[in-house]
């Protein structure tokens, strides 16, 4: 339901109720001071010379036309003091037997309470009828007083109102007690009859009706403005959206709709730092596999090349070149450890959730890594060999990213080893609760500068994968993010040997 | 007649190609090209077996958990997926081990004999011997060829510590830490000096190897 449509049935749903309570109200007051004048006037009346008049001929005494009493409260509330002929409702000439069942004229009575130049209605009738102390009237058309108007008069009220309609026209009797005794008229029944075209009573008048209009009306113009707002504002936040969070949203004033666009600003903002971070992501991925690509290509060709030199050889009935041999096991073995070392670093760059913690023997993996390497060292006539503890040393953490970051350690040792060289994994246990493993090479070392550079934190992605120290950077950055993400610590140093000792230190568990 | 192996392994390549290099190795695969529910009647009577993780019909996972529950026989798994899941798992269900792809040959035979070897060497022998060499670890007695040797405190302690894990190397800072005397020269040089000593007493077939960068290592000294 759109704004507008909702305020205007609130405000229709709460004016409609008052509206007609008020009404209701006014009609009640409004009746009662029918009653009170009809009795005030008439008793005025009656004192002012009309008991003389009515006690001496009460069968056909009328009221005479006298000055219209003004109601006491109430401006509308003129009443005709003119008389009515009993029987008959309308005013006419003053003084008795005037004649009776004729129309008041505007010019004659006074106004009444609704006058006609008011509402353009006629003015009411009234008629007085005389009562004797049994309530029995001489005047032949007064009308026969009613049981329990009797019981109401007898029980001590001086005066009783009762309403009817007659001939569709609102009757109003009421039945005074004079304040003498006795006589022909010591009760006066007074009867006020609404002309024709008198509203129908309970209807509240039209310009009453005109209120919850008038507010509907006020509120729709009022809502205007705000509902002008809000649909510029989703109209500037559907532009955002399409523009991926771009384009800013408005924010004028200080009230509930400025909050909104505040607020809007504000999950922008959120959404923009969010979509900026996944596009980086994204794009390093991008790189990652554009460079995965050409980093995988590569050694394959060359191993293609290997494998096709040899298919030549033996075609001719030579013997393959052992070279030739070992090269392209190696590259093999390069490549393996290459898209390996890539799902590595996939999975360290989606983040923590992705390392599996579980308890790690790292004896085992020191063996199967050995194990891993052992056929290529042998062929390079590298000396691959290690030397753990007797009892397992138990780490927790990621069992596939240890073996890799151990692996690659490893790997480039042979890989940049001489031939006949030396690599040995050492792992110990020098302090209670942590571990050292060392991997010693007796091959070029790195200078310092370099080592330095290659432990930077900042030193990741594609600058890690460039071929420097020929392709030693994926290897090791790998390592060294596995090492961050277990908490360990990853040192470069020169051996011993002349060569390079890599050395990693953290936390043992319980096992 | 070597060790009978069963080879489970979908691609027929692969499969072919280790049931050879099996072969060769002096092992006699029994190769299923397939996953297999595993009862104790349809086992055959294997001492080692190689499980492919990734097989049609049922995933390797299964056919373990099966096999553990009436077997002991030692698993060597093999994946393509290098998921640290799987190989939990595959461990909690009673794998002994487990292989990632690509490996080679050699790797393969080399993990077969060590974890056909293993029960062996997990024993706690008293009395070691190696070639022509016996320890006897608690008598404190050393012999070559049948001969007695007489050690030093020190030199016992050393072949000691070597021949409780022959084959092995064993770090010198280790041996350091545990043979030498705490109280008098603790130093890596020392141990290398009673290292020469041994030799010398032991003769040329001493069997204690230099590893290098790591520390020492007693082997068959005739080369067995």
């Amino acid at each position: 339901m759109k704004l507008r449509l909702r305020l205007a049935l609130t405000v229709v749903a709460v004016t409609v109720p008052v509206v007609a309570g008020l009404s209701l109200a006014q009609r009640s007051l409004r009746l009662r001071s029918q009653e009170e004048v009809l009795e005030a006037s008439t008793l005025a009346q009656m004192q002012a010379g009309e008991r003389e008049r009515c006690e001496a001929a009460p069968e056909s005494w009328t009221v005479r036309r006298g000055p219209p009493p003004r109601e006491p409260s109430r401006p509308p509330g003129g009443f005709e003091g003119g008389g009515s002929a009993p029987d008959s409702e309308p005013p006419s000439e003053n003084g008795p037997g005037g004649p009776s069942g004729q129309r008041p004229r505007p010019d004659m009575g006074p106004p009444p309470d609704f006058g006609p130049g008011r509402s353009g209605r006629p003015p009411p009738a009234f008629a007085h009828f005389p009562y004797d102390d049994e309530l029995v009237s001489r005047n032949p058309s007064a009308p026969v007083i009613s049981e329990d108007v009797r019981q109401a008069v007898r029980s001590g009220e001086s005066a009783v109102a009762r309403r009817s309609t007659r001939e569709g026209r609102a009757v109003l009797d009421v039945l005074l007690r004079m304040p003498w005794e006795g006589g022909p008229c010591a009760y006066v029944l007074a009867r006020r009859v609404e002309g024709p075209g008198a509203p129908v009573e309970g209807i509240p008048p039209p310009e009453v009706l005109l209120v919850p209009l008038l507010a509907v009306v006020a509120v729709v113009v009022a809502v205007g403005p705000v509902v002008r707002r809000v649909r510029q504002l989703t109209g500037e936040v559907r532009a955002s959206a399409v523009s991926r969070y771009q384009q800013p949203v408005s924010v004028r004033g200080n009230d509930e709709v400025a909050e909104l666009a505040r607020a809007f600003q504000e999950a922008r903002a959120e959404i923009q730092s969010q979509l900026s971070q996944q596009e980086a992501r994204e794009q390093a991925l991008r790189d990652f596999l554009a460079n995965t690509m050409h980093d995988v290509m590569t050694p394959l060709t060359v191993l293609q090349g290997h494998l096709s030199s040899m298919q030549q050889r033996t075609g001719r009935g030579e013997a393959p070149e052992p070279t030739v041999l070992a090269s392209a096991m190696g590259e093999a073995h390069y490549i393996a450890s290459l898209v390996h070392n890539l799902a590595a670093a996939a999975r360290l760059e989606a983040g923590a959730p992705q390392v599996q913690r579980a308890p790690v023997d790292l004896n085992a993996v020191i063996a199967r890594v050995i194990g891993r390497h052992q056929p290529i060292a042998r062929q390079r006539r590298i000396s691959l060999e290690s030397g753990v503890p007797e009892a397992p040393v138990w780490v927790s953490g990621d069992v596939t990213l240890i073996e890799q970051a151990v692996s690659n350690v490893v790997f480039n040792g042979i890989h940049h080893g001489r031939e006949d060289g030396h690599v040995a994994v050492v792992l110990e246990s020098p302090r209670q609760g942590r571990f050292h493993l060392r991997v010693i090479d007796d091959g070029p070392g790195i200078p310092e500068e370099e080592r330095s550079r290659l432990l930077e934190r900042s030193f990741r992605g594609n600058a890690a994968r460039t071929r420097g120290l020929e392709g030693q950077g994926l290897g090791l950055h790998i390592t060294h993010h596995v090492a961050q993400v277990h908490g360990w610590t990853l040192s470069l140093l020169p051996s011993e040997y002349g060569g390079l000792e890599v050395g990693l230190e953290g936390e043992v568990t319980g096992g | 007649m070597g060790d009978r192996i069963l080879l489970v392994e979908d691609d027929p390549q692969l499969g072919a190609q280790i049931a050879e290099h099996l072969r060769g190795a002096g092992f006699e695969p029994t190769w299923w090209r397939e996953g297999r529910r595993l009862t104790p009647e349809g086992m055959p009577e294997v001492s080692l077996v190689v499980l492919d993780l990734m097989l049609p019909g049922t995933y390797g996972l299964d056919m373990l958990k099966a096999l553990r529950t009436f077997s002991e026989v030692p698993v060597l798994i093999l994946s393509a997926r290098n998921d640290t899941l799987d190989k939990v798992r595959a461990l909690k269900l009673g794998a002994d081990d487990y292989m990632t792809k690509p490996f080679w040959p050699e790797e393969l035979i080399e993990r077969v004999r060590a974890r056909l070897r293993r029960p062996s060497l997990q024993k706690a022998d008293a009395v070691v011997e190696l070639g022509p060499l016996r320890v006897d670890l608690q008598a404190h007695e050393v012999s070559l060829h049948g001969q007695p040797v007489e050690l030093t405190r020190v030199e016992f302690a050393l072949l000691a510590a070597l021949a409780r894990r022959p084959r092995e190397a064993v770090t010198r800072q280790w041996l350091v830490e545990h043979v030498l005397d705490p109280e008098r020269e603790g130093t890596e040089r020392t141990l290398d000096v009673h290292v020469s000593r041994l030799r010398r007493k032991l003769g040329p077939q001493h069997g204690v190897e230099t590893v290098w960068g790591v520390g020492y290592r007693l082997v068959p000294g005739d080369g067995t």
